[in-house]
């Protein structure tokens, strides 16, 4: 499955994935403490900028991914007019689009792996109360792979039902689908079990 | 130990494929997604820890930055978005909708489940998503409130789908239904 | 990779019976930059068509092109007279198609939902439907079959209760995707003495070539293309010939490229 990470090559993706976490909680965190408007029109346009640098496949590929605010942007814009407080609306709107854009950066100039890691690394303190270590990283490989496996049955369903009739599948196919996850899982944990299980010489 | 790692991780990516699957929408003309459907079947099959875990593990997922969101969304900007409340209401969604299940015992599971998925999937993950809502759109609670009513009705019909349907798997998959299942491995 | 074969024979010697007809004229499938089926062209009316080829070679995807689930990437189609593609409701008429995963095809609970479902489909309420669906299992000796659970069915059962699904819709040409992949010699038997039964045209596809006695075409695919089109005598030692040799090569390493 391909994760979201740009294969356009920025200096941020060799950036410790820790740091550039941390920075962006604490940006977020002042952006909402803040209220002015020119600090967030300023602040929004130094991202646009931001995703411009890398090139246009990235600023492409960036603008995707934020092309989904639209409709919240048009709320607050709508609403603000009517209440005749277009500066509070303003800020409203920058503030929501920086934020998104800021940590969607994040996202795409971080390598899964290095997601892992830090999601390992922040885990540390829950090993010791209890927490399996090998458990977590086999569930998140589970899922990598089994998600595409389920998607191409779902969509043999689909097919199952189409050839069938001409209407739309709707809810009743996730019966079939449910059933089929199920069997899949205890398929996976009898070959789990089948390999040594969840012994953890490691920790 | 490995059922339960096998059963959160296949329900995770079973929310993600319900999301994923172009055709899988319960369009009664607008095409509302199946995956919160998924997040209140994880609640009523799993139960609530197995259940709140595999929407857990799906959120990591999502912010890890895999396209497992329905229509291949993700990343973390999803997470500081006007809807990033229910997002993180979600794992609660699914783990209160697996208490009724499974602390209720005396009714019909279509009954308990659909009702189980109205309080958790609608009442509690409502409360989650209004909240996130109001913060990031600096809205009151109850203006908050009036911009997402529209989206109810159509929801409560998806808890009642969701009732039938895990009635239909304790038919077909009796032991898979952890959630009524004795204390399992 | 692809061995150059013989010359391919695309022209029947001797039409046995009158059947569905199905006109392929260069049609090419393109899947995420893969060529799966390149200008495939090929003329047939048959009653019983038989589809061989390795795993791979584009007989499922064939498969879902005459039933019109997928559309091609460009070229032209057109089964027992229609688009199946294009024209959805004259293929729900026409061609039936049974899949090769019984698990990927049982939708309903029970054998009598699952059976009457392609009937409400076709138009007709619930009670008909209810009634005709009866009426198939009866033809099949299954009424007692009516309320079983469809995941309490053993294999066998299961493409049995797909089959009578698919053949209650009364379809002229039924689509078989390697439908006993898997069973075990006598299931194969018994669900080939039903299929047997079944008085319009069959398409059925495998990659065993014992599924296909008595069948009176071949049609041999290869790589997205046709490498033979004739008569089963024809074709077939022509293709154990060829699967033989295949076998004693090596390209299951070779990655896709």
């Amino acid at each position: 499955m391909i994760s979201l990470t740009s294969p356009v090559e920025t200096r941020a993706h060799q950036w410790p994935a820790g740091l550039k976490l941390g920075l962006l909680c604490f940006v977020t965190g002042l952006l909402f403490i803040t209220d002015h408007l020119i600090f967030h029109s300023v602040f929004l346009l130094a991202i646009v900028v931001l995703y411009a640098l890398p090139g246009r496949a990235f600023f492409k590929s960036g603008w995707q991914h934020l092309k989904i605010l639209w409709p919240f942007v048009l709320i607050v814009v709508l609403w603000h007019l009517w209440t005749d407080e277009l500066q509070r609306g303003s800020i409203i709107a920058f503030r929501m689009m920086s934020t998104v854009a800021l940590a969607n950066l994040v996202t795409m100039t971080t390598r899964l792996s290095d997601m892992i890691d830090v999601v390992h690394f922040l885990a540390k303190p829950l090993y010791r109360s209890g927490l399996n270590g090998r458990a977590l990283e086999l569930a998140i490989a589970l899922v990598i792979r089994m998600t595409p496996v389920l998607v191409s049955k779902g969509q043999n369903l689909t097919w199952a039902w189409r050839a069938r009739s001409t209407r739309h599948s709707g809810w009743r196919i996730i019966l079939p689908f449910t059933v089929l996850a199920l069997d899949d899982a205890d398929h996976v944990a009898e070959a789990l079990r089948a390999r040594g299980g969840l012994i953890n010489p490691e920790k | 130990m490995e059922k339960n790692i096998a059963y959160t991780a296949l329900f995770a990516a079973l929310i993600a494929a319900l999301g994923l699957v172009p055709q899988i929408t319960l369009a009664f003309g607008v095409p509302i997604t199946a995956q919160s459907l998924g997040i209140m079947l994880c609640g009523t099959i799993l139960g609530s820890k197995r259940g709140g875990l595999a929407v857990l593990l799906f959120l990591l997922l999502i912010a890890m930055g895999l396209p497992l969101l329905s229509g291949g969304r993700g990343g973390l900007g999803l997470f500081v978005s006007a809807t990033s409340g229910f997002l993180i209401g979600w794992p609660v969604a699914a783990f209160v909708t697996g208490l009724i299940v499974e602390k209720w015992r005396s009714a019909s599971i279509t009954l308990v489940a659909s009702i189980a998925s109205i309080i958790g999937g609608i009442i509690v993950l409502y409360a989650f998503g209004i909240v996130g809502m109001s913060i990031v759109l600096d809205k009151t609670l109850p203006e908050a409130t009036a911009l997402m009513l529209v989206f109810i009705p159509g929801d409560i019909i998806k808890a009642v789908i969701a009732g039938f349907l895990t009635a239909a798997i304790a038919k077909a998959r009796p032991a898979s239904l952890l959630s009524r299942s004795a204390k399992a491995a | 990779m692809n061995k150059p074969l013989e010359k391919p024979i695309t022209q029947v010697t001797k039409p046995i019976t009158q059947g569905c007809s199905i006109h392929l004229d260069e049609v090419c499938l393109e899947i995420e930059g893969k060529q799966v089926v390149n200008k495939l062209s090929l003329s047939t009316t048959i009653k019983r068509l038989g589809v061989i080829g390795r795993n791979g070679s584009g007989k499922s995807t064939l498969s879902r092109l005459l039933s019109g689930l997928i559309e091609t990437s460009s070229g032209h189609i057109e089964v027992a007279g229609i688009n199946p593609f294009k024209d959805r409701k004259g293929a729900l008429r026409e061609i039936g198609l049974l899949f090769q995963n019984p698990e990927h095809q049982i939708i309903f609970p029970t054998v009598i939902e699952e059976i009457a479902f392609g009937l409400r489909q076709q138009g007709q309420n619930k009670k008909t439907a209810e009634q005709n669906a009866l009426q198939v299992l009866a033809s099949f000796g299954k009424e007692h079959w009516q309320n079983v659970h469809t995941s309490a069915l053993s294999q066998g059962q299961k493409h049995l209760v797909c089959l009578m699904a698919v053949m209650a819709m009364k379809p002229n040409l039924i689509i078989l995707d390697e439908p006993f992949a898997g069973l075990d010699i006598p299931t194969k038997k018994q669900l080939r003495r039903y299929l047997d039964k079944f008085s319009g045209s069959l398409i059925h596809i495998s990659h065993d070539p014992e599924d296909l006695n008595g069948y009176e075409q071949l049609l041999w695919l290869e790589g997205g293309e046709v490498a033979a089109l004739g008569r089963y005598e024809e074709v077939l030692p022509r293709y154990l010939n060829e699967m033989d040799t295949l076998g004693d090569s090596d390209d299951i390493s070779d990655l896709a490229s």
